[in-house]
């Protein structure tokens, strides 16, 4: 394709950073968009934009409502972004961090003993129940190669309707009159020093983002989960147990989203499931590990990022904005990150570069090796 | 003797299930159906939810707001933006070749924010221009079997055997349906003979998105004559896990959706007979229910897979070969 003096020339290989650039790029361009969309039905952007700055940075309220939400965002995208390295979609998240919760709530109402020994198993539960909420899923994607996208995303609904039916039917608290709610667990998490409703939960994704980081930094698996990622069959040529290694890797991703769910649940407050108790933190969760490309340095800068759009989005409520709008928001949004995906596999060139001195520099100096992975688009497209 | 009479009962509650669960299904069929076409050119189409959504609210703004009194007019309007909905999204994964997982669901996304922002106004508010129903065979009884199989309004004849034969017949008996399969097995090689593969992709695709905005549309012009917010409430993802069931031919997506209705209906009919869950309250038994269609539709993906690897008898319904894959030209 030739605009004028420039031409658009096909990269084979994307590094890393401009990937990540231009997908950032598409999300602002996104945000552009809804800003636009938002002044042409009459609302202020600038005036919301504000407002919004001031709702999350005017306060420690702000502040910590924000961490309060990106905590289960975090840990929900957490979980896809690891099954994304293997180019795996778990989109039932949302479902697996709800059935951790409702786990941990079960234990909790059920269990006599000390707080820190009931939230301990609180969190087990919530660990084994996410992950056996992925298990028929990972199991068929593993061994009868079908297709998880579907299968994960309607153990979400069957998941809503399980909470719902714990809060309203067996182990609903017959003593609240107001919202209809399971029985409190009487333990929450212990408080993050310095702050009014964080618990160390906060600590969890950070954790976890961590160890996921070195995983795939320093050991065989998180080679071998890379591998699989780029190509399936030649990690199985090259003696990796393919089959096995998705089915660990979904169970684990369900495993982070269901602890998730329990943190939720043990923040003040909260402490008892009702049939709201996810405001679909999972999708949320999706749109930062598409933003953060598998990367999880990136899910925390994503995480915080969509958790004060979310959190900017209840405050707003009341001023002319909606929960609808916000995920019409998220929906540009993940269209302008895939859009800026794709412009990253695309490069301008000078149209006159060709046959002299290439002065782009990098293309020229390492004798056409980069050059020659390019592919030159003039009208070839289909 | 007895066990003719159990017999003839048995098939009796059989019927009438399957009989009940016809209109339950239409926006599913509809919308699977949408699902399926573009899948078979190699498009997936995740966004069904929002397109459901789309076609829904704009009928009922069409109706409500516009003053369009004929239902067929209002269902139109429905599919159209359903349409341009669906068109967005091709241009994004079949032009700038952006990753179709992403971009489907934030179709799926946008279009259920979308509708429920425009719905706001409109809650509740009863449609009264519907579709009438139309007998196929004479007069019957209420409530019986045949009227169940033989009353109903025009779209779900349309939906239930006209679409799928006219589908059947284009995919496996025309030339152009041959090219459309080829440039969802194979797009090189359908490149390669002439057939155009975006015109193809973006084409079906769009009229895809229109045939789920039908699913919406009928939803709020006979099914449930009334705009709530979630109005597809998971009926688009069903409607993609019934394609898969279905192995992409169009006479086993009605058999698909029909499953999932008759699993609406189930609940109904346990409510009427006072049926109730062992070990649980009185209450329970919904709740339960609840959970079924997308547990039964699950189960129905995952059985003829996990039978074909087992079984070597039972063949896999392949997905269409390039599914989900964007076409570069010069990378055949």
């Amino acid at each position: 394709m030739t605009f004028g003096r420039w031409r658009l020339v096909r990269r084979l290989d994307t590094d890393a950073r401009t990937a990540a650039l231009t997908r950032v790029a598409g999300a602002v361009g996104a945000l552009l968009l809804v800003g636009l969309l938002l002044l042409l039905t009459g609302r202020n952007p600038f005036w919301i934009f504000f407002e919004a700055l001031k709702a999350i940075f005017g306060s420690q309220r702000g502040i910590e409502g924000v961490a309060l939400r990106a905590i289960p965002i975090l840990m929900t995208a957490l979980g896809v972004a690891l099954s994304l390295r293997m180019k795996v979609w778990n989109i039932g998240s949302d479902g697996q961090f709800l059935v951790g919760a409702f786990a941990a709530v079960g234990v909790g109402i059920h269990m006599d003993g000390p707080g820190w020994l009931v939230l301990t198993a609180m969190a087990l539960a919530a660990i084994a129940a996410g992950a056996a909420w992925i298990l028929l899923p990972a199991l068929a994607r593993a061994f009868w190669d079908v297709n998880e996208i579907i299968t994960t995303l309607l153990l979400n609904f069957v998941a809503i309707q399980l909470v719902t039916w714990s809060a309203l039917g067996f182990w609903r608290d017959k003593k609240a009159a107001v919202i209809q709610s399971t029985e409190k667990v009487p333990f929450t998490l212990p408080d993050l020093p310095g702050s009014k409703s964080l618990t160390v939960a906060l600590l969890v994704p950070f954790l976890i983002a961590l160890a996921l980081w070195w995983v795939f930094r320093s050991t065989t698996v998180g080679y071998e989960i890379d591998t699989i990622g780029g190509n399936p069959r030649a990690a199985g040529f090259a003696g990796i147990r393919v089959r096995r290694r998705i089915l660990t890797v979904m169970l684990v991703t369900g495993a982070i989203a269901g602890l998730g769910g329990m943190l939720q649940l043990s923040a003040p407050g909260a402490q008892a499931l009702n049939a709201g108790f996810s405001a679909q933190f999972g999708l949320s969760g999706f749109i930062v590990a598409a933003l953060a490309g598998a990367s999880f340095a990136g899910v925390i800068g994503g995480g915080v990022f969509i958790a004060s759009m979310f959190y900017a989005g209840l405050v707003l409520q009341t001023k002319g904005l909606s929960v609808y709008i916000i995920f019409g928001m998220y929906g540009i949004i993940l269209t302008g990150i895939a859009l800026g995906e794709i412009a990253a596999r695309f490069r301008l060139e000078r149209a006159d570069a060709d046959g002299g001195v290439d002065e782009s520099g990098d293309a020229g100096g390492s004798g056409g090796v980069d050059g020659s992975g390019d592919a030159v688009l003039e009208g070839a497209t289909t | 003797m007895i066990s003719a009479q159990v017999l003839a009962l048995i098939d009796n509650a059989f019927l009438s299930l399957v009989g009940s669960a016809i209109p339950a299904s239409t926006v599913v069929l509809l919308a699977a159906t949408g699902a399926m076409l573009g899948e078979r050119v190699g498009v997936l189409n995740l966004g069904q939810e929002g397109l459901i959504g789309v076609g829904a609210v704009y009928a009922v703004i069409a109706v409500l707001s516009w003053g369009i009194t004929s239902p067929w007019l209002a269902l139109l309007i429905g599919m159209a933006a359903a349409a341009l909905a669906g068109l967005i999204f091709a241009v994004a994964v079949v032009v700038f070749r952006a990753n179709q997982v992403l971009v489907g669901l934030a179709l799926a996304l946008g279009g259920v924010g979308l509708s429920n922002q425009l719905g706001t106004n409109r809650n509740g508010t009863p449609i009264q221009n519907t579709f009438q129903e139309v007998s196929l065979g004479g007069s019957f009884e209420d409530g019986s079997v045949l009227e169940a199989f033989l009353f109903h309004d025009p779209i779900v004849y349309l939906a239930y055997i006209a679409m799928p034969v006219a589908l059947w017949f284009l995919l496996f008996r025309t030339r152009h349906g041959m090219n459309m399969r080829a440039v969802g097995e194979n797009p090189a090689a359908a490149d390669a003979v002439g057939v155009s593969v975006m015109r193809s992709r973006l084409g079906y695709t769009v009229l895809g998105a229109a045939l789920s905005g039908a699913g919406g549309a009928y939803m709020v012009l006979s099914f449930t004559p009334t705009w709530s917010p979630d109005i597809a409430r998971g009926r688009g993802w069903v409607a993609l896990a019934v394609v898969i069931f279905a192995g992409w031919r169009p006479g086993w997506v009605v058999a698909g959706a029909l499953l999932y209705g008759s699993m609406i209906s189930l609940d109904t009919t346990a409510q009427a007979r006072g049926w109730e869950l062992p070990f649980f309250g009185p209450s329970d038994l919904s709740f339960f229910l609840s959970m079924l269609p997308y547990v039964v539709t699950l189960i129905a993906i995952l059985i003829p897979a996990g039978a074909a690897k087992i079984g070597r008898r039972v063949r896999a319904t392949a997905a269409p070969g390039a599914l989900a894959i964007p076409y570069w030209r010069e990378e055949r």
